[in-house]
C-alpha cells in the first residue's frame, strides 16, 4: 500500500527530535538492532549469549521500543491516504525479483539474515550507528555508516543496472 | 500514574511508536525510495538522514552543555558511544548487502509489517535467524575459550 509522506526535511527534523526526546526520556541512545537479541533470548533461552551481557535483563526498554515500532508504522498506515491492505508488491524490486512468492520469500529471508547478522558483527544498525552514533560524532559509528550506505549503493546498482 | 508513565519500559513503547510512525512518514519504509537514492534518482531519504543528524548533533551539543539530567534515570545522560569491534567493517559490508536487497533495515521491518507489507514478514524471519546466528557462534566461541583457560 502507498503511504502518505511528508516532506524531506520536515521529516528529517522530526527524526531528529525524535533521538533528542529519547536521550532525555530513557538516558541513554536509542538503538533497534540490539532488541532483535532480546527477541531470540525469550524464543531460545538456552543460547547462552542471550543471557549475558548486556541481555541479562531481557525486559527491557530495548525489547519494548522494539515492540512500539510496529504501532507507529499502523498508525500511519491507517491514516494514509490510501487504506490499509495486505500487499506483496514490492515497487521497483517486481522487475529485478524472482516471479515466484516462494523464491522472493527466500530471496528476502537472506537478506534479513545478512541484516541481522552483519548488525550484531558492526554493533549497531542504520540507527544506532549512522543516526544516533554520527549524531555523536562516534568514530566507530561513521565508518560503519559509511561502509553501510556504500555496500548498500553497490548492492542496488549491481540490482538495477550501472 | 505518573509513575506509571515514567516506569523506562513504557516510555520505551511510546518512543518505539514514535519511531516507527516517523520512520513511516519519512519514507523509510517505502522500497522504491531506497532503490532511488541509491541510484540517486530521488533524494527523500538523503534529506531525511543529514537533517535528523544535523538536528540531533545540535540537540546532543545542548544536552552536554546544559549537564542536562534524564527523566528517567534521574542521572545526566548517558552518551556511551558503540566501540569499534573486530569485524565491524565486515559486519557492515554484510549489512549494506542486507539493505540494498530488502529495502529496509532492523528499525523499518516491524513498521512495515503493520502497513501491511507481506515482504517485510520474511525479512523479519531472516532478521531473526541473521542474529540468532551470531549469539551462536557467540556462546561457541565463549565455550572454547572457557575451556581453554579451564
Amino acid at each position: 500500500m502507498e503511504i502518505s509522506v511528508w516532506n524531506g526535511y520536515l521529516a528529517g527534523f522530526a527524526i531528529g527530535l525524535f533521538v533528542i526526546l529519547h536521550f532525555w526520556l530513557l538516558g541513554k541512545p536509542a538503538g533497534c538492532s540490539t532488541g532483535y537479541g532480546n527477541l531470540c533470548g525469550l524464543a531460545f533461552p538456552k543460547v547462552k549469549f542471550f543471557r549475558i551481557g548486556e541481555y541479562s535483563n531481557l525486559n527491557n526498554s530495548k525489547l519494548w521500543f522494539l515492540i512500539g515500532i510496529p504501532l507507529g508504522g499502523l498508525i500511519s498506515a491507517l491514516t494514509s491516504v490510501e487504506s490499509w491492505h495486505l500487499s506483496f508488491d514490492m515497487g521497483l524490486y517486481e522487475q529485478v525479483l524472482p516471479q515466484t512468492y516462494s523464491a522472493k520469500a527466500i530471496w528476502l529471508i537472506f537478506g534479513g539474515m545478512l541484516l541481522g547478522f552483519g548488525a550484531r558483527l558492526a554493533g549497531a544498525c542504520t540507527t544506532g550507528h549512522a543516526l544516533v552514533g554520527g549524531a555523536m560524532l562516534n568514530p566507530a559509528s561513521l565508518i560503519a555508516g559509511a561502509v553501510f550506505f556504500t555496500s548498500a549503493l553497490i548492492t542496488t546498482h549491481l540490482l538495477f543496472g550501472l | 500514574m505518573w509513575q506509571f508513565i515514567r516506569n523506562p519500559n513504557f516510555l520505551a513503547l511510546g518512543m518505539g511508536a514514535l519511531f516507527g510512525f516517523l520512520m513511516s512518514r519519512a519514507g523509510a519504509t517505502t522500497y522504491d525510495f531506497h532503490v532511488k537514492m541509491f541510484m540517486f534518482e530521488d533524494m527523500q531519504l538523503m534529506k531525511v538522514i543529514v537533517t535528523a543528524v544535523v538536528v540531533a548533533m545540535l540537540g546532543v551539543y545542548l544536552l552536554k552543555r546544559f549537564n542536562v539530567r534524564s527523566i528517567t534515570t534521574k542521572t545526566p545522560v548517558d552518551f556511551v558511544k558503540k566501540p569499534y569491534q573486530q569485524g565491524l567493517i565486515l559486519g557492515a559490508m554484510l549489512f549494506g548487502i542486507g539493505w540494498g536487497m530488502t529495502a529496509a533495515c532492523p528499525g523499518t521491518i516491524p513498521a512495515m509489517m503493520a502497513e501491511g507489507k507481506i515482504g517485510a514478514l520474511f525479512t523479519f524471519l531472516g532478521l531473526i535467524l541473521g542474529t540468532l546466528a551470531y549469539g551462536i557462534l557467540k556462546t561457541y566461541l565463549l565455550h572454547a575459550k572457557e575451556t581453554r583457560s579451564g
